[in-house]
């Protein structure tokens, strides 16, 4: 029971650490530089003074002219303004020998600062002054006011304010009711696509409170309750910015580093490769840079590869190897183990420090090496070998002497090995091909070359079988071979031999043309729908008539019954009914010719229903009529 | 075979010619004209084409759905019928007649194109 227990921890504990997020994003030595120069500007006023000269403190810079700054802030503070007052203050202390003197009325403004009806800003910007100053201030009114703001101004700039506040009060003060607004502001980081952690009021925001949360934690001496996944999406969202907008998002960037390489309880750790992940015998060490946050080398810190497997093998080849530190810089020499060429997964862990987060790194190294080109032989064969085969060995990189005839009834033949050169394993490279170049005419024709069994390179040109791909055309082609791969130092065109290829059926050898493939295309005309053929317009005729010749028999046959008008009573009822029926088929016929079936059904309505009201009372009437006849 | 069919239908025209009424007669007048405008119309299509393939449809249906109205006036009007449709009068049934008319005709020229 117990040892399942473990077992199920283990598994758990390494599945955790296979998920374990390293930075994409950091600050490199140039991008330090970088934020130091901005930091560097001459100032303007006081808070382009505080920014310039606490920014630099956080980067472990002081000022270029510290006594120039300290004059400058002295003439500036204006003693009515609490945020003069602040700046004024944080930025004396950060210079040596620098002080301020504040008059007691200054004093008394900055107490009364604290209060409930002051903004957490002003309330953060009396504290701290009071606090570098080196005056004494009430830590309990600070907190009961500074809960009563929170509750008010629940955004996040406010609350991490507050939290800045709270880490300059005296450590007996009841700090934990915001020291858990640490968690809360946590939970309103955005997460996106897991890589980056940050507030959606950006990245001065983002990095304002993780050095505020950090100060907290430090001063009361508790783990912030931010997981490492979540240390390091901070540090993807806040290093992923190298250039900066503004003095104020230098100066938080400069803070958020200054927190993050510096505090009792996370440290990340940046492990980048120096140059490209690349060792070959004329480099044979793997050399990293293992810094924190602010590009410091963590010369303390000891780093060994777990694990060095090969990619394609599988193969472990190194297990537990230490890296030596050297000039900041740490070091392992990987071709003492004599790897064969290739990509090798590196499995690095870096240990020392119970502070340090991201510390296990995976890494792909390449391992290049050079080729070389062993025991070339070139031959003609005849197809039905009645004639012996005659081999000939060229040596790289020299030119076969004699060109090599070949007609329809002979192959032409190339043998090779590609060996490493310096340990003579053999190689199979990506890219082998065989280009036959036609001088004349510019065309070429490129075959690849396929090893055996045996990692024998074999080519074989039939010249008959192939006369298709050369258009039929004989003549000297010059063979080049070449070689090429991703862990090749020295990829090969080699021109090794002229081969004249006789080909039977030849036609007039015509300059072959490149292909342009960007030259207008014909125009397309559009041809639009043809209207269908109609049958002789004395045809239609001839049947129109045909068809409305039955309506002459109607009328012929209709007379012969003897059927009549004379009854037609002329009653306004069926005079309106016919004219109303008339006006229905005249409007069939206007259907037909102008008008849709809306405008036709809304005049149909209008006509029909009088021809009903009519029509009915027509032969109401003509029914009265018939009774009465009977 | 021939002499006895000849036989029928002289027959049968002569009864017609006596015993149908005369309003009767008008109708099937009328339904003649129909007939042989819808059968020029199919000989139409089978000699020349059909060619423009809607319009053919609509005259024909047009003349085929004629008949058919026709032939149903003529059957509630013949008074030999009367006991099939003692509610509807001679003058309703005309009035229906007219009334589908319009219906037929709107759904052809509609289709006539």
């Amino acid at each position: 029971m117990a040892l399942l227990r473990l077992v199920s921890l283990l598994v758990f504990v390494l599945a955790l650490e296979a998920q374990a997020l390293t930075p994409s994003h950091y600050l490199v030595a140039s991008d330090v530089d970088r934020l130091q120069a901005v930091l560097s500007q001459p100032f303007t006023d006081l808070k382009s003074a505080y920014f310039s000269v606490v920014g630099l403190s956080k980067l472990g810079v002081s000022v270029a002219d510290s006594n120039d700054a300290c004059s400058f802030i002295k003439a500036n503070v204006d003693s009515s303004s609490i945020e003069a007052l602040f700046y004024a203050a944080e930025a004396s202390q950060a210079i040596s020998s620098c002080e301020i003197h504040v008059s007691n009325e200054t004093r008394d403004s900055l107490h009364a600062a604290v209060s409930e009806d002051s903004t957490v800003s002003q309330i953060h910007q009396a504290v701290s002054a009071l606090s570098s100053l080196g005056l004494p201030l009430a830590s309990q009114e600070v907190v009961s006011a500074l809960k009563a703001r929170i509750s008010k101004e629940d955004n996040v700039v406010a609350i991490t304010l507050a939290l800045q506040t709270a880490s300059r009060l005296s450590q007996q003060a009841e700090l934990g009711e915001i020291l858990e607004e640490i968690e809360d502001l946590a939970a309103r980081l955005d997460d996106l696509g897991g890589v980056y952690l940050q507030f959606e009021e950006g990245l001065e925001a983002t990095a304002l409170f993780v050095s505020a949360a950090y100060a907290l934690s430090d001063h009361v001496d508790m783990e912030p309750p931010l997981k490492e996944d979540q240390v390091i999406q901070l540090v993807n969202s806040i290093f992923s910015k190298k250039s900066w907008d503004s003095l104020s998002e230098a100066f938080s960037v400069a803070s958020a580093a200054a927190a993050l390489s510096n505090n009792r309880f996370h440290k990340p750790v940046v492990v980048s490769a120096v140059g490209p992940a690349t060792v070959s015998h004329s480099h044979p060490l793997l050399q990293l840079h293992v810094t924190d946050v602010l590009c410091q080398p963590l010369s303390s810190a000891n780093v060994l590869v777990e694990s060095a497997t090969s990619v394609a093998s599988k193969a472990a080849i190194l297990s537990q190897t230490p890296f030596t530190l050297r000039d900041g810089i740490f070091e392992l020499n990987f071709m003492a183990s004599k790897p064969a060429s290739g990509y090798y997964q590196f499995s690095v862990a870096v240990t020392g420090d119970s502070r340090l987060v991201a510390n296990h790194v995976e890494l792909k190294v390449k391992v290049s090496t050079k080729v070389a080109i062993n025991n070339m032989d070139l031959s003609v064969v005849d197809k039905d070998q009645s004639i012996g085969t005659k081999t000939t060995r060229v040596e790289y990189p020299n030119k076969g002497k004699a060109s090599f005839i070949a007609d329809s009834h002979q192959n032409f033949a190339m043998t090779f090995q590609l060996v490493d050169e310096t340990t003579g394993v053999e190689l199979t490279p990506h890219q082998t091909f065989v280009r036959l170049h036609n001088q004349k005419t510019g065309q070429e024709v490129v075959f690849v070359a396929e090893p055996d069994s045996k990692n024998l390179y074999k080519f074989e040109l039939d010249t008959a079988e192939r006369k298709t791909e050369f258009d039929s055309i004989s003549g000297t082609y010059a063979l080049y071979l070449m070689v090429g791969d991703a862990t090749l130092e020295n990829p090969v065109l080699w021109n090794v031999a002229d081969v004249v290829l006789k080909f039977p059926d030849e036609e007039a050898p015509s300059t072959v043309q490149s292909k342009n493939l960007y030259v207008p295309k014909p125009e397309i005309q559009h041809l639009f729908r043809e209207p269908e053929k109609r049958p002789p317009t004395v045809l239609s005729n001839t049947f129109t008539a045909l068809v409305l010749s039955p309506f002459l028999l109607l009328l012929i046959l209709w007379f012969k019954l003897g059927a009549n008008i004379s009854n037609f009573s002329f009653s306004p009822s069926s005079v309106l009914f016919h004219v109303g029926h008339a006006a229905m088929l005249g409007l069939m016929y206007v259907y037909w010719t102008h008008l849709n079936m809306f405008q036709t059904l809304k005049y149909l309505a209008i006509i029909g229903s009088l021809t009903f009201l009519a029509g009915n009372r027509m032969l109401a009437q003509k029914a009265v009529k018939r009774h009465e006849g009977k | 075979m021939s002499l006895s069919v000849i036989a029928v239908i002289s027959r049968f025209l002569e009864e017609y010619r006596s015993s149908t009424s005369n309003k009767l007669k008008v109708i099937d007048a009328y339904l003649l004209y129909i007939l042989l405008t819808g059968a020029f119309q199919f000989l139409y299509c089978l000699l020349v084409g059909t060619f423009p393939f809607n319009s053919f449809l609509s005259g024909f249906i047009s003349s085929v759905g004629s008949f058919i109205l026709a032939v149903c006036l003529r059957i509630q009007i013949n008074p030999q019928n009367k006991g099939d449709f003692l509610s509807v009068s001679p003058e309703r049934a005309f009035a229906d007649f007219l009334f589908a008319h319009t219906v037929l005709h709107l759904v052809v020229v509609n289709f006539i194109g």
